[in-house]
């Protein structure tokens, strides 16, 4: 389950940004540093974003799940959580301009073979089921420490 | 017959492979035979003739085929619209 792969030093609580380039360069930098992305993977995210963008509107609670192709991954595919302290505005996937503003960032690194689709399908899918919850959304924006944004998620998965 | 249903995002990995997916169960639910090619918005035309496209990012060019945004399986706004959308083109 994805509780169970999640890395403490992969999470933030209360964390600030003022654009969804500086959250992709706190977070995938992050992530960059800790060996589990490539150094392209940063470029590769806001790149993608401009194009197709990930931010999404569930509910009003605002959403973003920005991931890059696999080559900019190594081996193992993680996820990194950021809880922002105010909103972040991303323009809404499927869009070209309308925006939303984000508070709750689900970066995805994703590992794989280029051209293999379907993969890592299950948990793609316990991730959409975490961010349709709106309930569990706001206690992710109440949560003070990355022991217990794991926690919540545990709970979530416990009841898939 | 068997329908082809295109279903593209940007890179192929994770949103078309949610709306893949469900398009799969819905199919299957409604006993439709479905053939899913999931590819990136950029192979949508080397991979046509097909019945159905639904993605997950926009797209502005007509490639002759019903488009349906599959955005919805991914934020959970709006799925049974969307569902019966698809299979309107799919049934019709």
């Amino acid at each position: 389950m994805i509780w169970e792969t999640l890395k403490p030093a992969l999470i933030f609580p209360g964390a600030e940004a003022a654009s969804y380039e500086e959250v992709f360069q706190q977070v995938g930098g992050a992530l960059t540093a800790a060996g589990y992305t490539k150094s392209t993977y940063v470029e590769a995210l806001i790149e993608r974003e401009r194009e197709y963008p990930t931010g999404l509107d569930v509910d009003g609670w605002g959403v973003a799940i920005p991931h890059t192709p696999v080559e900019h991954v190594n081996s193992e595919t993680v996820i990194a959580i950021a809880i922002f302290k105010n909103p972040v505005e991303f323009v809404q996937m499927g869009t070209d301009d309308e925006t939303v503003g984000v508070r709750i960032v689900f970066m995805l690194a994703i590992a794989g073979k280029p051209g293999e689709h379907g993969a890592h399908l299950d948990e793609l899918q316990r991730i959409i089921a975490i961010i349709q919850d709106t309930g569990l959304l706001q206690n992710l924006l109440n949560a003070q420490s990355a022991e217990e944004i794991i926690k919540l998620i545990e709970e979530k998965e416990k009841t898939l | 017959m068997k329908k082809k249903v295109i279903v593209a995002c940007g890179g192929a990995v994770a949103t078309s492979t949610i709306a893949a997916n469900k398009v799969v169960e819905l199919c299957k639910k409604n006993g439709i035979d479905v053939e899913i090619c999931q590819v990136r918005i950029s192979e949508i035309q080397s991979n046509l003739p097909a019945d159905l496209i639904v993605t997950t990012s926009k797209v502005k060019r007509d490639f002759g085929v019903p488009l349906i945004t599959g955005m919805p399986f991914i934020s959970g706004m709006g799925v049974e619209k969307t569902e019966a959308s698809i299979l309107k083109v799919l049934q019709g």
